[in-house]
């Protein structure tokens, strides 16, 4: 039989959640609907309404305004405005006005709920929070990535075999090889009690013992490695390989709080994954120039798309790319120090901004600075850190890291000076913020080190951390500096809509997702005095200290999570094509089902945004 | 229409038909009264209409379709939409399938005309008549219900097509023929374009024309009032 009414029931099979609908529901759908047409400037939902419905839009377009007549929200054809139905619903408290002369088709909200009711499908697209929709639209972007995620979602602890094999330093070195012998290990732990003393590898047993010609007799404290490269059980496993592979070593002990857990072999590791991305950092440490860390630099673009074609979450695909970075930087900074000669003084190499987060993913400048020890002397050493700063500059800008236009480099005198230059700097920045200052200083609250004494810069970070901690002015003024970037309020046929009601053609994901919740995990963990430097770890950190809610945190996260997950997917197709890889997307590119999920992640943002905004008064400031 | 029949109001007029019309489906729908044409627009019952017919002449063609929704007011209520296929009784000619995408087949699973007739006169018993160009369906319904129930047949009318017509003279400008089209009335009011046409889509298509011209002429002042939609027959 023919389906009456056929033009209405594919409009709607055309858009979701209506989509999600078995057949049949479908096709009885059209007959509870009721049809009205609003002129331009009526007020929605419109004041004559018989009683509350489901408003989907056929034609036209309808804009919600706040109490300060601010544009909150537009929508058009296939959108729906369900905030009648629901008096949890904010939305409801909007004013509306159709844009356009509209055509609606209105569903009662008892025919909405029991549709709901009926079809989970359907009303997983209401019902569910933000935090669960957005859970699940990342889930079905990654796909069923399981086994080739592997390393970059497990942690160290889950590649541990087997119960470590171990022996007190004081054995003989032949019970030591019997009992490796016996156990099948090619690694034996060498424990003082529940402290990892050493380890004893076959090559230790050949190049130690056999090759010195020792005695056997002897303990085999003697012989083993004390020079311990050991990890965390919770350290991702994806970092352990990495870190296998810049030691070079082919066991790794992965030690708890209750002691040794076990020892990770390589072996292990192969069985878990050829990851390419793990033999790159290797030759990238074996690199003998710059020449061969370029060369090798220009895997990278590849790397991202087999990645991601893999399946991988965008948030390891940020590690992962960011270690291969790191792992470049720390070669480029060997091969320099190679030919300079050791440091004259302690210093700290930093990686600022979205390196130090480890939220790099394909090209971007390169923004790092140089932290000295006290005893530098400009006059005896000045020459050698600008030196070794526009080395390994010239190297990053060589691998496609292309100089910073805004000089954030150690190549810039005022980002390269000792502790208690640097210590001036941050006093200054937080405790006279001001909206210039304040927006290069950003950058320098995000930092990581990559190579020398880590613990010159733990201190300056432990200050500087007291210093924002509870600091109501400067944290009014991070967020008053963090309102500059708001997220978009959604989409509008082609086009995005932004604050104020203008229209853009691209959506920046950067400025308008990232930025955003960037900024926001930074201020929270300020405040909080966090050590934490990424954003997800941010959040996390801020949600356990309740500077954050939960719900909050982990709304941001996924948030974070799908914006970043869409511009990598969007860069590796640029990549793809031969393209350089930037951060604009055109609302044609995305899906309805994207759009509506990208409204949410906006929202999650949005929502911070104005409480951090209330709760410091921050439009008082700037 | 005569001269005396002018004069008299429409609902006279109803009431001298229903005595004449004899026992049956025709008689009952004209025994009840029609909407008060005093009454405001946004209360009133309509029942858009459209037929699918052989050609243009009630007399010598046949109907082969109908199509109604009910109207309350600005509303739509599709739970009312009904399309009825006529049997027909001659072969349809080929120009006419074309545009209908009715064929022999499905008209002859159709309901006989005098069935079908009587279903439409009772969904439209109590309603105003809403139709594109609406002397099809009058005229038709008129010729049918003299061949199948023996007595003539009236309706206050709306006529989406009468309306624009009538707003385009006041205004004094200049249209082409073309512009009192469906298609092209509904593009200038923002409507979407329907690509289905059978009876029932192009009465749903008369009905949102005719809400998006009640929403134009409605400047919330003072409560419009049936009369001023309704077309003389």
């Amino acid at each position: 039989m023919e389906i009456e009414l056929a033009e209405i029931r594919d409009f709607l099979a055309s858009h979701p959640p209506f989509d999600r609908l078995p057949e049949e529901a479908l096709n009885a759908l059209p007959r509870a609907l009721i049809v009205r047409y609003l002129r331009r400037g009526t007020p929605f939902p419109p004041q004559d309404a018989k009683g509350a419905a489901l408003y989907v839009v056929r034609s036209g377009a309808v804009e919600l305004r706040n109490e300060f007549d601010q544009l909150v929200d537009k929508f058009g054809e296939g959108d729906l405005y369900s905030a009648s139905c629901s008096e949890a619903n904010p939305e409801a408290d909007f004013a509306g006005v159709t844009a356009e002369d509209s055509l609606f088709y209105l569903l009662s909200c008892k025919r909405f709920f029991e549709l709901r009711r009926q079809h989970p499908e359907f009303d997983a697209h209401f019902g569910a929070s933000l935090k669960a929709r957005l859970r699940r639209a990342l889930s079905s972007m990654q796909g069923e990535a399981g086994e080739a995620a592997g390393l970059m979602t497990i942690d160290a602890a889950h590649l541990v075999g087997r119960a470590p094999v171990h022996a007190s330093p004081d054995t003989s070195i032949r019970e030591a090889a019997r009992l490796m012998t016996r156990e099948r290990v090619s690694a034996l732990l060498l424990c003082e009690g529940k402290q990892l003393a050493g380890i004893l590898t076959d090559r230790d047993l050949r190049e130690r013992c056999i090759a010195e010609g020792c005695d056997y007799a002897e303990p085999v404290g003697r012989i083993m490695s004390k020079r311990l490269v050991k990890v965390a059980p919770d350290t991702p496993a994806f970092e352990a390989l990495m870190l296998m592979s810049r030691m070079n070593v082919h066991h790794l002990p992965v030690v708890g709080r209750d002691g040794v857990l076990g020892v990770i072999s390589d072996t292990d590791l192969i069985r878990y994954q050829s990851s390419s991305s793990v033999y790159l950092v290797g030759d990238i440490h074996r690199a003998e120039s710059p020449e061969s860390v370029a060369a090798l630099s220009r895997k990278l673009p590849e790397l991202q798309i087999q990645l991601l074609n893999a399946g991988v979450a965008a948030e390891h695909l940020g590690q992962t790319i960011s270690l291969i970075i790191e792992a470049i930087n720390h070669r480029l900074i060997e091969l320099a120090l190679a030919e300079l000669g050791p440091a004259p003084v302690p210093f700290a190499w930093l990686a600022v901004g979205s390196l130090a987060r480890r939220e790099q993913t394909a090209y971007t400048d390169q923004d790092h600075a140089l932290l000295l020890g006290d005893a530098y002397q400009s006059a005896a050493h000045g020459d050698y850190f600008a030196q070794l700063a526009q080395r390994v500059a010239d190297g990053l800008n060589a691998c496609g890291f292309f100089y910073c236009p805004g000089g954030v480099m150690a190549t810039t005198a005022k980002w390269r000076q000792p502790l208690h230059v640097w210590r001036g700097y941050f006093d200054k920045w937080i405790s006279r913020p001001e909206r210039k200052s304040l927006m290069l200083a950003c950058n320098f609250f995000d930092v990581r080190v990559l190579y020398g004494e880590t613990a010159l810069f733990d201190q300056l970070r432990a200050d500087l951390l007291q210093k924002t901690q509870d600091n109501r002015i400067f944290i009014a003024h991070l967020v008053a500096n963090a309102l500059h970037y708001r997220p978009p309020l959604g989409f509008f046929r082609n086009f995005v809509v932004i604050h104020g009601g203008e229209h853009d053609n691209a959506l920046d994901l950067k400025r308008r997702g990232l930025i955003p919740t960037t900024d926001l995990a930074r201020i929270y963990a300020l405040a909080a005095g966090l050590h934490e430097i990424g954003t997800r770890e941010r959040l996390r950190g801020a949600a356990e200290v309740s500077a954050l809610s939960a719900d909050g945190a982990e709304g941001l996260e996924d948030a974070f999570n799908f914006i970043s997950s869409l511009r990598a997917r969007h860069q590796a197709e640029q990549l793809k094509r031969g393209l350089a890889a930037d951060n604009f997307i055109r609302p044609d590119d995305l899906s309805k089902l994207e759009r509506a999920h990208l409204k949410d992640a906006f929202s999650a943002i949005n929502g911070l945004q104005n409480t951090l905004s209330q709760r410091y008064q921050a439009e008082r400031f700037f | 229409m005569n001269l005396l029949d002018r004069l008299r109001s429409l609902e006279q007029r109803r009431q001298r038909l229903a005595a004449r019309a004899p026992a049956g489906p025709l008689r009952d729908y004209l025994q009840r009264p029609f909407p008060d044409p005093n009454g405001a627009c946004a209360e009133a019952p309509f029942l858009a209409l459209d037929l699918e017919t052989t050609g243009l002449e009630p007399n010598r063609h046949a109907i082969l379709s109908l199509g109604a929704v009910q109207m309350q007011g600005t509303e739509i209520r599709l739970a009312s939409a009904r399309h009825w296929l006529v049997r027909a009784d001659t072969a349809l000619e080929e120009a006419n399938v074309v545009i209908h995408g009715l064929t022999d087949d499905a008209l002859a699973a159709g309901l006989p005309l005098e069935q079908a007739l009587s279903e439409v006169l009772r969904a439209l018993a109590g309603r105003v008549l809403l139709a594109h160009h609406a002397e099809v369906e009058a005229g038709f319904l008129d010729a049918a219900c003299r061949r199948v129930f023996g007595g003539g047949f009236l309706a206050p009318v709306a006529d989406t097509q009468w309306i624009a017509r009538r707003t385009l003279e006041r205004s004094n400008r200049p249209y082409g023929a073309n512009a009192l089209r469906l298609f092209n009335l509904r593009k200038g009011y923002n409507l979407p374009a329907y690509g289905a046409h059978n009876a029932l889509h192009d009465a749903l298509a008369a009905a949102e024309l005719f809400a998006a011209q009640l929403a134009e002429r409605d400047q919330g002042a003072k409560p419009l009032r049936l009369k001023e939609f309704l077309r003389p027959f």
